[in-house]
């Protein structure tokens, strides 16, 4: 009955009631479905061996050099139970097996090794390309690259040891050899049964393990071989069962659980008749993940949430405020007819609590539906909607604030006297005063801002850190606006500025003013915190994963032939404006300093720089030095070398030849030739030295050396003049060609100018060293490197050794430094590849890739096509889309996205209270309008003295909101967690996103400004005279 | 008209001796009454008469109990009210003092009808034990029967106000407090607003204050009280006003004598020969 008397104030409230439940209640739904949407992804991007759980059995071999009698495992029906009933009931059917480790007899080089290995089921997931599955023991059947390699046919039979028994009597262990005979060829389906485990691939190639024998692809057999009791244990024998998830049933408790309990069985091992057994799962990890993933959440959807709700609990509280202050003569009445205070609470709680609490249903309803809408549009996966025990609790603590903050709005009213109740006008403040309620809000929010602003403060309350600054400076500039108006109104009005003055004075007059700046300065703080959040979220992850990714798009390649891989790119892409080879050395460990090679023009113009890369300037400084390399062409080379007095002399003073020698690399293929061209035994007028060389396509002479025993020294010169390869004379001076070689432990070797502008004079000076080189010009003797963090312990001043691309150091300097290098850890050095690589061959350990600058499917087709025509194969390819989508689908990402929704509701809610406080206070000011209007004011100026009156303190709200939200973000977002895990590269920047704040701040002002404006026509309009009369009656 | 009722009331005796209320307004102390003695008897139906701003509204709220005095003492029925706890004056009020306030509208839950605000007024009085009429015979007795369920927004103002006094004598009380009952209503309304507060007190013996700007309603009381300069200035009886002689032996001149003699003037009181007092001056004016 009482609603439906003022029904706009109940939609208020019971709107504003909604929405404190609904954050209250939408926090935990939402984060049960990030997490289970996290599950999902989880779930779905493992691959089914690390997801699912394997348990393996086996006899561990302890002490002595060898093994027999060795009893089998157990069998896998009973490893499996030892997996708990209430973690088995997580996975479908298990998958029995055995494995065991077998070498064809006799055991020599030749001779295959394999797995042999049974798996319950298995022929259903082999295409036999010939013969039939294995049924009895020692059947087996082998792969097509098996037949090819050792020759192996259905019929074929071989023998393999077993576990060597032991003789009766306490002998010599007897050798058990087990008859196999091939019963089919197979070809592997891949499939999720097999647990990614490959049955083909190693056919013919060498076991990198002694005794280095050749491995054959994996032989199946049956479970006979295994398990008959006239065969013998086979080494390294395993019984397995393996047990693949049930992903559809596995939700995100059940994840968890499983992680929990394998983490328990892998912490516990146990044995079945002292076989151990072990437990392979991956879901620990991805539970762990969840877990760390979720933690996350718990930060920044409160902070949200709990900002959200902490203006919704504001603005219900200003509204309680404005309805009860209505609501005194009813109080009074109620006083004044004996009811006491407590009958006058009653009064006024039994009106409004109902109707607030009547908005949790639909608060809860709301959170439901954005729980939907979150589900539909932001996460991924499909997992089944639950309403849990959080949920209950989140209504139970809307309930009890909302009922607090009701019961609060009541007693305040209530507890006033009767005297003051039956004033027509509530006494109100024009100066500045300070309620001691206000003045608690203020001193209690200020301190908890000064303690978090101090680094004194984690944990729930920093959370709302931002929204209580908000408080804090709005009910201060709240307090400030009412006096600082009435001042500059009076002072308008003595000034003859009659429109202005009025406008500004029932600014002032009005409770309403306080309100506005207040619950604006929070909403747009809100508006402008949430705005720069989800936009410095945005730019982090794209940063990071530009970081991560490189490039728009990676492509490994198989194999470090970069030679092939340049010129198929030349074939492509000519300019280098497309696509890069970018190489890169692998370090022997997680702390040393990685290389990366490439050719700067394309790097820099290709690569990713998330924050600016380095100059062009820097860039230029690892071009390649200015000088011809020394070319030659043919398969023998002579060189004379005169006025040599070239020696060596070994430890005990006894001559040694010393051998002279020259470095060469191939132009087509990049090998490097490390050529002897004979011996100087001892100093002499002319020395003839030759060799051939494999230079028929063309070589650079990358450098010169002298060898000698190891400790022997060497010392003297000798003229080094033109080198012939058939005709053709190369001249190998003048002396500026090389780069000498100093060291103080272990001697020198230079170039002196020699007597013409074609020969150098050779001197070395050598202290035991047993070879000293140079190096030809054209090869650097130092490179130029852009340095990632800190240079290596030892480097003096800018010099410093790196990895080369051949795996060897290589000196380098620095020649400029790059904040972080692209797709590379944070000790990187970039150096120019066409230098890095000259007179080196690169590492087998290396790793060549093509970066390209699009991610053009087209391209990237067109380069996988150019490489395999220079037999090049694409490997793994990373996308940047693909990388920053992992960054995207994480709790962290999605929390932050609830950033936008925030923003909005902190407008519209601004808005409401606009709206609320026109509605509770037209009377009396359309009542002054319609005065100045029987004073004879014109309609449009009071048209516009009605409009001004609200938009200054709409205008004041945004700009300090503005500030507060700037400021609110600068505190709280280095606590916001912006990715699931942090970059191995921090590309960390918590700078003012401008343009969200700018866009969140006019956002504010039209919105607001705009309600205003019209609120204040929609007053101007209202002020008819009438309103006069109606207040006289 | 008559009024009938299962629910007896016995009126009660106000009075008021040496009277002080001093209230702050500005920074500064305004005494509203200096030294008010007054005496209604039970039953008895008094009007509170008196410019804007010489304490007639204070008075009344002082005997409601709203508020306290600054001095002096105020009995209502046996309690006396300075001294009363706020228990007490609640008590008061629900069950044997009423205020109807200026203006209908204030004494009224807009969104309760006559009949809903009546028992709403009842309400205290019922938990305190007293035995209250039925809302609908309270209504009646006013005149409101026929409205007890419409709407308030539907009333006419008369109307209104007659709910108000139905709402004001809905516990039965033995005082009536009623400040401007009158005021913002036609003739016809008045005076049926009068005959029925007239008919509260004549036939449930409820006593009745009520402050009035009106001569007409003035006119309509058996018993004016005229209060000015925060003093008991004259009383009306039967349509004669009479100056009051204060405890302490004071008398305020009424209105029109004190026009005559300036400030100073000194005078002096014979009897004549028929007994009655002559106000002498010095010069020999006399004023009977």
């Amino acid at each position: 009955m009482r609603f439906r008397y003022r029904p706009f104030q109940a939609a208020v409230i019971g709107l504003l009631a909604a929405l404190i439940t609904a954050c209250a209640a939408f926090a935990p739904l939402y984060d049960r479905a990030m997490r289970q949407a996290l599950s999902d992804i989880v779930i779905d991007q493992t691959p089914p061996a690390l997801s699912g759980l394997q348990a393996s059995a086996a006899y561990t071999q302890q002490g002595g050099f060898g093994f027999h009698e060795q009893a089998p495992p157990p069998p896998p029906d009973v490893v499996l139970s030892k997996i708990p009933p209430d973690l088995r009931a997580h996975y479908r059917d298990p998958i029995a097996g055995y494995t065991a480790a077998v070498t064809k007899n006799p055991a020599g080089p030749a001779d295959p090794g394999s797995n042999l290995v049974w798996r319950d089921g298995e022929c259903e997931h082999l295409e036999l390309v010939d013969g039939v599955c294995p049924s009895r023991p020692g059947e087996i059947v082998v792969s097509e690259a098996d037949v090819d390699n050792f020759g192996f046919t259905t019929g074929t039979t071989f023998t393999v040891a077993g576990i060597p028994r032991n003789a009766e009597g306490g002998g010599h262990a007897t050798p058990t050899n087990v008859h196999l005979t091939v019963t089919g060829v197979y070809r592997q389906v891949p499939s999720d049964y097999w647990f990614g485990l490959l049955l083909t691939g190693r056919s013919g190639t060498t076991d990198p393990l002694p005794p280095n024998h050749l491995q054959a692809d994996v032989w199946l057999t049956s479970r006979k071989t295994f398990e008959s009791r006239r065969l013998p244990t086979f080494p390294q024998e395993t019984s397995t069962v393996a047990l693949p998830l049930d992903r559809e049933a596995v939700g995100v408790d059940d994840l968890l659980t499983i992680g929990t309990a394998i983490d328990e069985l892998e912490k516990h091992p146990s044995a079945i008749s002292g076989a151990t057994v072990t437990y392979l799962s991956g879901m620990s990890d991805l539970a762990q993940n969840v877990r760390d993933q979720t933690d996350q959440s718990r930060v920044t959807v409160p902070l949200l949430m709990a900002q959200l709700g902490l203006l919704a609990v504001v603005v219900l509280w200003l509204v309680l405020l404005a309805v009860t202050e209505q609501r005194r003569p009813e109080v009074a009445l109620a006083r004044l007819r004996g009811r006491g205070r407590r009958g006058a609470r009653r009064l006024l709680a039994g009106e409004l609590l109902p109707v607030a609490l009547a908005g949790v249903v639909p608060g809860v309803l709301l959170a439901l539906l954005g729980t939907w809408f979150a589900r539909t549009a932001v996460l991924p996966g499909d997992a089944p909607f639950e309403l849990r025990t959080p949920l209950l609790y989140a209504v139970l603590i809307a309930v009890g604030v909302l009922t607090l903050v009701t019961v609060l709005a009541v007693v305040r009213v209530s507890r006033e006297p009767v005297v003051t109740l039956l004033r027509r006008v509530p006494p109100r403040r024009t100066g500045w005063s300070l309620g001691v309620a206000d003045a608690l809000v203020i001193a209690g929010c200020g301190g908890v801002v000064v303690v978090f602003a101090t680094g004194g403060l984690d944990g729930p309350i920093a959370l709302a850190a931002p929204g209580l600054l908000a408080i804090v400076v709005g009910l201060v500039l709240a307090h400030l606006t009412t006096p600082t108006a009435a001042l500059v109104g009076g002072r308008l009005l003595r000034g003859g500025r009659v429109r202005a003055g009025v406008s500004v004075v029932d600014a002032a007059r009005s409770p309403a003013t306080r309100r506005i700046v207040a619950i604006v300065t929070l909403a747009t703080a809100l508006s402008v915190f949430s705005a720069d959040a989800l936009l410095v979220g945005d730019r982090n992850r794209a940063s990071a994963a530009e970081q991560q990714a490189g490039a728009p798009v990676v492509a490994e390649v198989t194999g470090v032939d970069v030679l092939a891989v340049r010129a198929a790119l030349a074939d492509v892409d000519p300019d280098g404006t497309l696509a890069t080879p970018v190489v890169r050395t692998v370090p022997a460990n997680n702390t040393a300093r990685v290389t990366v090679a490439v050719i700067p023009d394309q790097f820099r113009r290709i690569a990713l720089f998330p924050g600016g890369g380095p100059s062009d300037e820097v860039w230029k400084r690892l071009r390649a030095p200015d000088t011809a390399p020394i070319a030659l062409t043919g398969e023998h080379v002579d060189l004379t070398l005169t006025d040599s007095s070239l020696r060596s002399q070994r430890v005990g003073g006894d001559p040694q030849p010393i051998t002279f020698g020259v470095d060469l690399e191939v132009v087509d293929t990049g090998e490097t030739l490390h050529v002897a061209l004979g011996d100087i035994p001892k100093p002499a007028k002319t020395v003839h030295l030759s060799s051939d060389v494999s230079c028929s396509a063309g070589c650079n002479l990358t450098g010169i050396w002298l060898g000698t025993l190891p400790g022997a020294t060497m010392s003297g010169h000798a003229t080094v003049g033109a080198l012939t390869t058939g005709d053709d004379s190369i001249p190998l001076g003048p002396s500026g060609q090389w780069n000498g070689f100093q060291d103080a432990s272990e001697g020198s070797i230079q170039a002196d100018e020699g007597s013409s502008p074609d020969d150098f004079v050779l001197r070395v000076d050598g202290r035991g060293a047993s070879q000293l080189s140079m190096s030809q010009a054209w090869v650097p003797g130092q490179l130029p490197a852009l340095v990632a963090g800190s240079l290596p312990p030892g480097s003096a001043e800018n010099r410093f050794t790196l990895s080369g691309l051949d795996g060897e150091d290589q000196p380098a300097a620095r020649a400029g430094t790059i904040e972080r290098v692209p797709a590379a850890a944070p000790q990187t050095s970039v150096v120019n590849l066409d230098l890095a690589e000259r007179g080196t061959e690169l590492a087998p350990t290396d790793r060549v890739s093509v970066w390209l600058a699009n991610e053009d499917p087209a391209l990237l087709a067109e380069v996988r096509d150019a490489l395999a025509d220079h037999h090049v194969r694409m490997a793994a390819i990373r996308k940047l889309s693909d990388v920053r989508e992992s960054y995207d689908e994480s709790a962290a990402a999605w929390s932050l996205q609830l950033a936008a929704l925030i923003g909005a509701a902190a407008l519209l809610i601004a808005l409401l209270v606009l709206v609320v406080s026109a509605v509770s206070s037209w009377r009396f000011r359309t009542r002054d309008l319609a005065a100045l209007r029987m004073a004879g004011v014109p309609r449009r100026s009071i048209d516009r003295m009605s409009v001004v009156a609200q938009l200054p303190a709409v205008v004041i709200g945004v700009v300090a909101g503005t500030a507060v939200g700037l400021y609110g973000a600068q505190l709280a977002l280095p606590i916001v967690p912006l990715f699931a895990e942090d970059p191995l590269v921090s590309t960390l920047d918590l700078d003012v996103a401008w343009g969200a704040v700018l866009v969140a701040a006019l956002a504010a002002l039209v919105v607001l400004g705009l309600g205003a404006v019209l609120i204040g026509r929609a007053m101007a309009r209202r002020s008819e005279l009438r309103i006069l009369r109606e207040g006289a009656l | 008209m008559t009024v009938t009722s299962a629910v007896t009331t016995t009126g009660m005796r106000v009075s008021t001796s040496r009277l002080v209320h001093i209230y702050r307004s500005e920074g500064h102390e305004v005494a509203a009454l200096s030294g008010v003695d007054l005496d209604v008897p039970a039953g008895g139906m008094v009007g509170l008469l008196g410019p804007s701003g010489a304490g007639k509204s204070t008075l009344l709220n002082l005997l409601a109990g709203v508020f306290r005095p600054s001095a002096g003492k105020i009995f209502v029925g046996g309690l006396e009210l300075s001294a009363a706890s706020d228990r007490q004056l609640d008590g008061m009020r629900a069950q044997d003092v009423s205020l109807m306030l200026q203006g209908a509208h204030r004494n009224l839950l807009p969104y309760y009808t006559p009949y809903e605000n009546v028992r709403f007024a009842q309400g205290a009085a019922r938990r305190a034990g007293k035995d209250v009429p039925d809302p609908d015979e309270v209504l009646d007795q006013v005149g409101l029967a026929d409205d007890a369920h419409e709407p308030l927004a539907s009333l006419t103002p008369g109307h209104l106000q007659l709910a108000a006094l139905a709402v004001a004598m809905a516990p039965r009380p033995g005082l009536l407090l009623a400040d401007e009952p009158t005021s913002q209503l036609d003739h016809p309304a008045r005076d049926r607003v009068l005959e029925r507060m007239s008919v509260v007190n004549r036939e449930l013996g409820t006593t009745v204050v009520l402050v009035t700007h009106d001569p007409d309603v003035a006119a309509y009381l058996p018993r004016t009280i005229t209060i000015r300069d925060g003093r008991v200035g004259g009383e009306g009886r039967s349509g004669e006003e009479y100056a009051v002689i204060t405890p302490d032996g004071f008398l305020p001149l009424p209105l029109h004598i004190r026009e005559e003699l300036a400030p100073g003037t000194l005078v002096r009181f014979h009897r004549n020969e028929d007994g009655d007092f002559v106000l002498l001056t010095e010069e020999g004016h006399h004023h009977g």
